[in-house]
């Protein structure tokens, strides 16, 4: 039995302008100490797919349909219809999160030693003075520098790259078996995303936890996922195992994304294969498959008029296009015109 | 760039320092140096791409040379002509051949104006041609950049991230320049997006033969859009080149960091990974010495006391003690090898 198991989620937020699906009946798991990468583009619903394992969707947004199912004690708890009591004991407790803003997650009044040890409080019984001490070891855990001078400096004296470690000094406080993890390195400098996913490697073999892994990045799916789900307008796309994923890539958006970074064509020779068109937003999401306005492969009628459902073409690798598997995805998908 | 004739823009020693003012009479305390004596030069329809991560100056850099932010030192000089020693009314006929393009195309276009006026507001300031030819213009720099001219009548909000990148690069193009600052035009799209305006800049320079600045922390952009490329780390140039030869022969330890710090799809070019220790110091105290010591793995006791002076081969230029030695030693490619021997040497076994 998986960790998480995400069945048929549909999240909407009913604003004035009429109900906008922002995710529209995904189904995902994640097993113990495995890492999933969800990655798609602005408004393809992957944090809010996460904002809902969380039970974190705000009004006017819902979890309409399907069920998110954790593991506890053996015994699947579907969150989806958890009383609030209980989520908030599970967030922070078996599920931690970190999310991309480090600067604006820690408050700024209090000292880091305050906040981490109240995450530790929050979950157990535990004096100030037990609080503090593993928060000092947790400190430790993620590699601060001097972590007993740094308990009792403010946020503000932290660099980015040191707030991030404190985030996910609090996530671990609990030590969740699954971390929830939304861009967690989008806004570090590249040599420090680097410590920070080496760090987030090394805690998962530690202690044993699952990640789900939520950005844009394909650099970072491949270096850190065991599998990866490609979401795209509210849907999942692709989901395989990593190294199938990106030896083998089968729907067209897959293949255009990974065709279009230049290390693709170094050395400057010709431009660069783009995907055509823009990313669709949830309010005008397009009808049948919704990659079809941007898709080279795409044919009538079948692309204009059905969505295509996830189809598992090998062992593990799921494709949701009426054409997977029949299309040269060595060829990438020839930029049409603009 | 000696086969592209005269060179465009001529940069040395700039330098931009921010006083630090403290107390009640604002004295100055210190001084931050964001841009801390840069040199180099762009050929006439070439690009050089600047990298680095934040707060190395980069973006300041790039500012300083059109005097949107006044270097305290060095000079500039753009066609022949003093940028930094230029009065008003010289300093205006020049930046219209000047166009700076911004990393945000949310914040840089004033919602309350149509695109209409936003495109026009150059035309109006440098009194260029009545209003039909304004139209025209306007007309062609939409219709260049891919974007219908029924934009014009519309106002930013209406587009996505990637249309309202291109209506800062038409406001740009309005003016017919010569040069353009392009401070990190992709960073904020999409990345389905990039690659439509990677590809549009390169049609751009072609058609149009734009000389860039390209400024970026996205190496693997730069490496596709640029001629030569300048690393630069707290407020220096630590590594210049032509891109061909930086990408294939990196020799300051940091650009080895950099590049060994991208992830990649692609296994061969993972290379064993240096992940630095500690974070980037503040340019407000910056290291004695070398700028790049205290994160170093190779600092020697030569690089805590001596700033390494530039040593060049072949067009190649880096400063660093220790990659110099192998350079004068070696050459670039064997040089390059060296310094990526001793860093993985330097990693700990498992990795």
């Amino acid at each position: 039995m998986p960790l998480l198991e995400i069945q048929d989620l549909v999240t909407a937020f009913h604003t004035p302008a009429g109900r906008v699906t922002a995710v529209d009946g995904i189904s995902l798991s994640i097993e113990r100490g495995m890492t999933l990468g969800l990655v798609g583009e602005s408004g393809c619903g992957k944090s809010v797919t996460a904002m809902s394992v969380l039970g974190l969707v705000a009004a006017p947004g819902r979890v309409e349909r399907g069920r998110i199912l954790l593991e506890i004690d053996g015994d699947p708890v579907n969150l989806a219809t958890l009383p609030e009591s209980r989520l908030r004991r599970m967030r922070g407790g078996r599920v931690g999160m970190i999310f991309q803003e480090p600067m604006t997650s820690l408050n700024p009044v209090f000292t880091i030693g305050n906040q981490v040890a109240e995450a530790v409080r929050l979950h157990r019984r535990a004096s100030w003075r037990e609080a503090r001490a593993r928060a000092l070891e947790l400190l430790r855990l993620v590699r601060i520098a001097d972590p007993e001078r740094r308990l009792d400096e403010y946020p503000h004296q932290l660099s980015g790259g040191m707030r991030q470690r404190i985030m996910i000094a609090i996530a671990l406080a609990c030590e969740p078996e699954l971390l929830i993890a939304d861009e967690p390195t989008t806004a570090l400098d590249v040599t420090i995303q680097a410590q920070i996913l080496e760090l987030l490697a090394d805690l998962r073999r530690r202690l044993g936890m699952a990640i789900l892994l939520i950005t844009h990045d394909l650099g970072v799916v491949a270096e850190t996922c065991d599998e990866v789900a490609v979401m795209y307008a509210g849907k999942i796309v692709e989901r395989a195992p990593a190294v199938e994923l990106f030896a083998n890539p089968l729907h067209p958006y897959t293949i255009g994304l990974l065709a279009a970074r230049p290390e693709h064509r170094a050395g400057g020779k010709g431009p660069l294969a783009a995907i055509p068109g823009m990313v669709p937003q949830p309010r005008d999401f397009p009808a049948g498959c919704r990659f079809h306005p941007r898709c080279g492969h795409a044919r009538k009628p079948w692309c204009m008029a059905e969505q295509p459902q996830l189809r598992e073409l090998s062992p593990g690798h799921f494709v949701a296009c009426h054409f997977a598997g029949e299309l040269d995805a060595a060829r990438p998908t020839e930029p049409a015109d603009r | 760039m000696t086969d592209a004739g005269p060179d465009l823009v001529a940069v040395s020693d700039l330098e931009t320092h921010f006083p630090i003012r403290q107390g009640l009479f604002r004295t100055v305390v210190g001084q931050v140096r964001a841009v801390d004596g840069i040199s180099f030069r762009i050929g006439r329809g070439r690009t050089l791409g600047l990298v680095g991560e934040s707060g190395c100056g980069k973006t300041t850099a790039g500012r300083g040379i059109l005097r949107l932010v006044e270097p305290t030192g060095g000079r500039v000089h753009f066609d022949g002509q003093d940028i930094l020693g230029a009065s008003a009314a010289t300093l205006r006929s020049l930046r219209r051949r000047m166009q700076i393009v911004f990393q945000d195309p949310y914040g840089s276009l004033n919602p309350r104006l149509t695109v209409r006026a936003i495109l026009e507001e150059g035309l109006v300031i440098h009194r260029l041609g009545d209003s039909p030819e304004r139209l025209r213009r306007m007309t062609v720099a939409l219709e260049r950049t891919g974007m219908p001219t029924a934009a014009l009548a519309r106002y930013p909000h209406e587009f996505s991230g990637g249309q309202r990148q291109r209506i800062a690069i038409a406001r740009a193009l309005v003016l017919e320049p010569d040069f353009l600052v392009l401070d990190e035009p992709i960073s904020a799209l999409d990345v389905s997006i990039q690659a439509q305006v990677v590809n549009l800049l390169v049609e751009l320079r072609q058609e149009l033969g734009l000389t860039y600045l390209f400024i970026s922390h996205d190496l693997s952009i730069v490496e596709y859009i640029s001629d030569h490329v300048a690393v630069m780390y707290l407020g220096r140039i630590v590594e210049y080149a032509a891109a061909v030869s930086l990408y294939a022969t990196p020799l300051h330890p940091y650009t080895h960091a950099l590049f060994s710090a991208i992830p990649s799809v692609e296994p061969a070019r993972r290379r064993g990974r240096i992940v630095l220790p500690g974070d980037v110091p503040s340019p407000a105290s910056p290291p004695a010495g070398c700028r790049f010591h205290p994160r170093c793995p190779l600092a020697e006791a030569v690089c805590r006391t001596l700033d390494p002076p530039p040593v060049e081969l072949d067009g190649h230029r880096v400063h660093c003690h220790v990659a110099a030695r192998h350079l004068a030693a070696a050459g670039a490619a064997e040089a390059s090898r060296q310094v990526a021997a001793a860093l993985a040497a330097t990693l700990p076994a498992d990795s």
